[in-house]
């Protein structure tokens, strides 16, 4: 078991630090200096100069990347170059509201997914299937934020169900929090679930019909018992693989959906700062939703190899 | 350690129309022209990019055309605008059509961009192999994971707005997930034995690349692209609506949701058309995807119909009854009660496929009884029916096939046709089954010792220390040494006789009177065999219990039975004690198979050949199966539906003297 | 209980291994199996085996899974590298050839694999296979090409409307006559069958016994046929050589393989084949019974648990 996280984590390393390169590439990649685009037009270049000097960009490349680094991992981020608070306490100020949508959108994605996968897949090719299909396919057709549009059309304008200001941190009051977060994570959560549902349906169809199902059979083992822990345990193992690739791309779409629920996340800290090419900040926050996805990946990865026996280091 | 390949035993072999040599893409188009879904995706597809070419004159006001007045913004339908007006009085129809280029384009490009950037790497990644390959997949799988929206915000602050960005971002989103097929499919096609066969007859590498691999891909490259463009679309509606996708002023469909939004208040109409139209557009693709999808894959995943349990015809009515009025038809009674002696009895059975046009006799006439001890072979070749008639035994027939006609009854009580429900008092405890391939026929994932006491707990009340170990004892009893740790293992961690050893422990945990091992042996190595069969033989010794031993190795069957029973083309064709049916055979089939035994001694170096092929279920020749291929046959052969006489389904059993048919 | 090596093995004299078509001595194969962060193991799969084959004969050699038979044969085609031995083909050193197999090699030594739809490609007209190895040879005329792939076709009891035909539409045996049809087409001196047969339904296993044999009979090609079933083997070979574990432990000729077996582990796998007739099996199941009773040891060291 020890030996399954260990070997798991020694692969992450790499992943981090090519991830923490690009990430910090970025900025060198634009075209004209940093400095410049902060003060603007009317810079002369001594004015750029300096500001390249106290910022550390006249350094070379490898150094620059080394001390940031060095200082990431100490948890320091740097000043973001228009507030010059630390770029650090900007994301933890937003990472509750961003934890809350992903964490949201990806318990309604599983409940919703896995049963319907369930459903479809043991009644594979009849009616429910066919059924399930169809409304996996239109979940998926759907722009997350324009279901959360009309979700706040009806249930917010209309009938008045839930609150206008969705968002309240949990540790002020949790009632509130889980209420609010319940249309965004249904508007999240309908678009992912759809990858969750198809591949649970095709891992459970192809469960029921495999061999071993067949022996169980045979022998007289009752057929709940088959489909809730034979199945389902095998077909865990893409189902899991699913709710990781599910992981990332809920991260992508609960930035967009902050907008629409007027939720303090991340993304809309990322949107604005590369719109005014807060450098540390863009880096700082795309760092660490990295990290947040490969922590989930690597999770998800230990978990494989819990499910499936082969996957262990012998 | 690789096992070979039975031979070709599909589950159901039946004739086929033959497509013809049509190329690939005309079949698929074929096929696809058959779902009406499909072809309404498609034309909606079509309607979308005509107006996205044609918006200039289907565009009844300039998109940019202001209206900046307290009347002309945000205005509902009216007979003026038919979908309103945004927030600066542009007439939302015309806004709506020039979207649609964008959309297009946005959704071509970014997969286009995706398919040239992820294709060649996944090629080259797969190709390769080796150590490349390794770092090359994780990188792969690193760029992967990354959030696509991150990905996108990053180009976008670099390049700046606009199409082009927007493009790249988009397709950056996407490349690896080609990479990812592209190599994937590389990697398959480079091991299959077609492509080894290839480079034996001396074909360049690269030849190999272009002629074999490479069109393996256009089909996955279509579908998985037309899922992207879907997805495409989105994305650039969610960009756009957080206002970082193209600029303002340029109609598209995510730019107007975004306009919707802010103004939602105002005029919550305004949200709808560019919503649905981006919901019916992906759909579109979406649909038309899968539908390629399952084209490509071929009538494989035809939609199955339910069978309902029938009620059994009388066994009376069954081809052999019917014609002979015999009151025991090879040993079984026509008629009233099972003999007490017989552990299993099949009386006139028959199964069929149901399908859409009449229903496909794979099994016809089958008269079968097995007593307590007997180990009776079941011998056929593929295509004879053996299998089926083992799984509507055991009530595991795979849908879309039913029992038509016949009595299955084990220990006197009628299984056939028999709902779930009646199956589970049977199952386990009265009937078991041991499967080809063992590997497969136990659960990876779950251990042994779970496996082997999910079938006591399903049978007896046992707490879970003593079905622990009475499921040791039956490892123990089936050979497996240090059977109380082995219980912990994995199935992965036998070996292919291990594996089988530990099958045939579930099969016998709840002490059934018949046991049927459906090719139990055929993948296992001779010596282990030989190992399996008499584990067999000793428990039947010890446990009285009857087998099924079905096969297609005379050898099997001359190892290990007492009777032997014969299949061909859906038919038993013979039935004999087995000494008998090897110095005596009494049908020329049964002769035929004797003689061309490649194990059998012959001075000769050439053995005896039955020339001609099986026919497939629903190629069923009228009269006797054999007849085409026999050499013994008549016109009277011909005629008319043989029945079984005397055990053997041929008309000239009483002239032909059929030992030692020589080659 | 001695394992004999393979220089013990009960091969033939100097002068005829000269004349021999294929030498083979000493042959190691290993897989290699590379780990990310590791040093590179290898497992030998086939661990210094020596026989030959003469012109105009056939080799049988018969194995159980995990013996090396197919991995020799794939080495001898240059399909798998080897680690360490001699291949003599026609007298050219086959080892020394590098990454690039030179074509006259790729004509002489052709193969019939397994599985025939498998070894042919499904999404193209059986006659591809056939042409295209033409063409590489050499036979820039298409007319040429398509008129020996229709003899070839002759040869194996094909019909010339089978050329158009995809392997869907034909049964095992068509498929697995084409194959033959393949590497008949190149005119080999050297045809590998690995497991030819085993793929076949009984009836039509006869007849591709019987072909392969005529066919030998009428041009005087060499084979060398991999397969686990003892008693296919005997019909064609001349000579049988028998592996266990990737060693050689016995050559002999089918007769006195089958009479007067040497090895152990020959004697085990002739007790194991199952006979031709019920006569004499409870005497064969009581002598297995002993023999599992006295190396019940053995066989748990062999058990890859």
């Amino acid at each position: 078991m020890l030996k399954l996280i260990a070997s798991r984590l020694v692969l992450v390393v790499p992943q981090l630090l090519i991830v923490g390169f690009l990430v910090f590439s970025l900025i060198y990649l634009v075209p004209g200096s940093a400095a410049a685009m902060i003060l603007g037009d009317a810079a002369n270049p001594e004015d750029i100069a300096r500001i390249e000097a106290e910022l550390g960009l006249d350094r070379p490349f490898a150094e620059q990347v080394v001390n940031w680094f060095a200082a990431a991992v100490q948890g320091d981020l740097g000043q973001s170059y228009l507030s010059n608070r630390p770029v650090t306490d900007l994301i933890l100020e937003r990472l509750p509201a961003t934890l809350s949508l992903v964490g949201g959108g990806l318990l309604v994605a599983m409940l919703i997914g896995v049963s319907l996968g369930i459903l479809a897949g043991t009644h594979s090719r009849r009616p429910v299937d066919r059924g399930v299909t169809a409304f996996t396919s239109l979940m998926q057709s759907m722009p997350e934020f324009w279901v959360g549009i009309i979700l706040v059309l009806i249930f917010v304008i209309q009938l008045g169900w839930f609150p206008v200001v969705a968002w309240t941190p949990p540790d002020a009051d949790p009632g509130k929090w889980l209420r609010g977060l319940v249309l965004p994570a249904i508007a999240l959560g309908a678009g992912a679930c759809a990858l969750i549902a198809r591949q649970t349906r095709t891992a459970i169809a192809e469960a029921l019909a495999s061999k071993y199902a067949d022996t169980l059979t045979a022998a007289g083992v009752p057929r709940s018992k088959i489909i809730f822990k034979y199945a389902l345990k095998n077909a865990m193992i893409p189902v899991l693989a699913a709710s990781a690739l599910a992981v990332g791309i809920l991260f992508g779409t609960s930035l967009v959906m902050e907008r629409v629920f007027a939720f303090p996340g991340l993304g809309t800290l990322l949107l604005s700062s590369v719109i005014s090419k807060d450098f540390p900040v863009v880096q700082g926050a795309a760092l660490v939703v990295c990290v947040i996805v490969i922590g989930v990946n690597l999770v998800v990865d230990i978990a494989y190899g819990l499910l499936n026996p082969r996957a262990r280091p012998q | 350690m690789t096992l070979r390949p039975e031979p070709k035993t599909s589950a159901v072999a039946v004739a086929k129309k033959a497509d013809g040599p049509q190329s690939g893409a005309r079949r698929v188009l074929k096929r696809l022209s058959r779902k009406p879904l499909a072809i309404i995706a498609a034309l909606w597809i079509l309607f979308i990019a005509f107006c996205a070419l044609n918006a200039d004159w289907l565009a009844p006001y300039d998109p940019l055309l202001n209206n900046f007045t307290p009347e002309g913004i945000l205005q509902g339908p009216n007979p003026a605008h038919w979908l309103g007006t945004d927030e600066n009085g542009r007439d939302t129809l015309s806004r709506l059509l020039y979207g649609a280029r964008v959309a297009l384009m946005v959704g071509f490009g970014s997969v286009l961009v995706a398919m040239v950037i992820g294709v060649p790497i996944g090629l080259v990644l797969g190709y390769r192999g080796g150590w490349a390959d390794r770092i090359g997949t994780r990188f792969v799988d690193i760029i992967d994971a990354l959030p696509g929206m991150l990905v996108a915000f990053a180009v976008i602050a670099i390049l700046g707005r606009g199409l082009p960005s927007v493009m790249l971002g988009i397709g950056l989103i996407f490349c690896m997930n080609f990479a990812r097929m592209a190599r994937a499919i590389t990697l398959a096609e480079r091991s299959k034995l077609y492509v080894d066969a290839a480079r034996v007859s001396g074909i360049r590498e690269i030849a190999i690349l272009f002629r074999q691999v490479l069109p393996n891909l256009a089909g996955p490259l279509v579908i998985q692209g037309a899922i992207l463009t879907g997805a495409a679309i989105i994305i650039e509606s969610a960009l756009s609506f957080l206002g970082i996708g193209l600029e303002s002023s340029v109609p598209s469909w995510g730019g107007l949701l975004g306009a919707a939004v802010r103004q939602q208040l105002v005029q919550p109409f305004f949200a709808f058309p560019p919503g649905i139209t981006i919901l019916l557009t992906v759909l579109a693709f979406n649909i038309l995807g899968d539908a390629i999808s399952e084209a490509l894959a071929g009538d494989s995943r035809k939609r199955v119909k339910r069978i309902k349990r029938r009620a059994v015809a009388d066994p009376s009515v069954a081809l052999t009854a019917a014609a002979t009025h015999a009151s025991r038809i090879s040993g079984v009674p026509t008629e009233g009660p099972a003999d007490p002696d017989h552990v299993l009895e099949v009386r006139g059975l028959g199964v069929s496929l149901y399908g859409p046009g009449a229903p496909v006799p794979l099994v016809r006439d089958v008269w079968l009884g097995i007593k307590k001890g007997e180990v009776v072979g079941l011998l056929g070749e593929s295509g004879s029916g053996k299998s089926m008639l083992a799984r509507s035994i055991l009530g595991l027939l795979p849908p879309g096939i039913g029992v038509t006609t016949g009595s299955i009854l084990l220990d006197g009580r009628e299984i056939a046709g028999a709902r779930e429900r009646d199956l589970r008092d049977v199952r386990g405890r009265k009937l078991a089954a041991v499967f080809q391939d063992p590997m497969a026929a136990l659960s990876p994932v779950h251990t042994v010792g779970t496996q082997l006491t999910e079938v006591l707990h399903a049978h007896f009340k046992l707490s879970r220390g003593a079905a622990r170990a009475r499921a040791a004892e039956l490892l123990d009893r089936v050979g497996v040494s240090n059977a109380a740790k082995r219980l912990n293992d994995y199935p992965h961690q036998f070996s292919g006789g291990m594996a089988q050893r530990v099958a045939i422990a579930m099969a016998l945990a709840a002490n059934p009177d018949l046991v049927i091992a459906d090719e139990a042996t055929s993948a296992l190595d001779v010596t282990t065999q030989a190992q399996v069969l008499d584990l067999l033989l000793d428990l039947r010794d010890e446990f009285g219990m009857g087998i099924l031993l079905i096969t297609h190795d005379l050898g099997v069957v001359a190892e290990a039975c007492d009777r032997a029973v014969v299949m061909y083309a859906g038919e038993i064709v013979e039935t004999a004690d087995v000494t008998d049916l090897f110095d005596r055979p009494r049908h020329p089939y049964t002769a035929a198979l004797l003689a061309s035994n490649p194990n059998a001694e012959s001075e000769s170096k050439r053995l005896a050949v039955i020339p001609g092929r099986v026919p497939l279920a629903g190629q069923w020749p009228d009269g006797c199966h054999f007849a085409n291929r026999c050499p013994f046959a008549v016109e009277a052969c011909t005629a008319g539906s043989v029945p079984l006489i005397d055990d053997v389904r041929c008309i000239r059993v009483d002239e032909l003297r059929l030992e030692k048919v020589a080659p | 209980m001695t394992i004999e090596t393979s220089t013990a093995a009960p091969e033939t004299t100097a002068p005829v291994e000269d004349r021999a078509l294929l030498v083979v001595r000493d042959l190691r194969v290993a897989y290699q199996s590379t780990r990310m962060f590791g040093r590179k193991r290898g497992v030998e799969v086939v661990k210094g085996v020596s026989f030959h084959i003469g012109a105009g004969e056939t080799f049988g050699l018969v194995g159980e899974s995990g013996s090396g038979k197919s991995t020799t044969g794939r080495a001898i085609l240059r399909l798998i590298p080897s680690a360490s031995g001699s291949i003599e083909f026609a007298g050219t050193e086959v080892t020394a050839f590098g990454r690039r197999t030179p074509l006259s090699y790729r004509r002489d030594v052709q193969a019939v694999f397994q599985d025939p739809s498998m070894s042919l490609n499904p999404r193209q007209p059986v006659s591809d296979a056939l042409l295209a190895a033409l063409k590489r040879h050499g036979m820039s005329s298409r007319a040429e090409r398509w008129r020996v792939a229709a003899e070839a076709f002759d040869q194996v009891g094909l019909q010339r409307a089978h050329l158009d035909r995809y392997p869907g539409e034909l049964s095992g045996g068509q498929q697995q006559r084409v194959a033959i049809a393949r590497a008949l087409v190149l005119k080999p001196k050297l045809v590998v069958c690995d497991e030819a047969v085993s793929a076949l339904d009984l009836s039509t296993q006869s007849q591709i016994i019987n072909l392969l044999c005529d066919l030998q009979e009428q041009t005087g090609m060499s084979y060398l046929f991999i397969a686990h079933d003892l008693g296919i083997v005997r019909h064609l070979s001349d000579r049988v050589g028998v592996m266990r574990q990737g060693e050689l432990v016995e050559v002999a000729t089918p007769e006195e393989l089958f009479t007067r077996a040497k090895h152990p582990y020959t004697r085990r796998l002739l007790g194991a084949t199952p006979a031709d007739h019920p006569e004499g099996r409870e005497r064969r199941r009581e002598v297995r019974a002993q023999w599992a009773r006295v190396h019940a040891l053995e066989e748990e060291l062999s058990d890859p648990a």
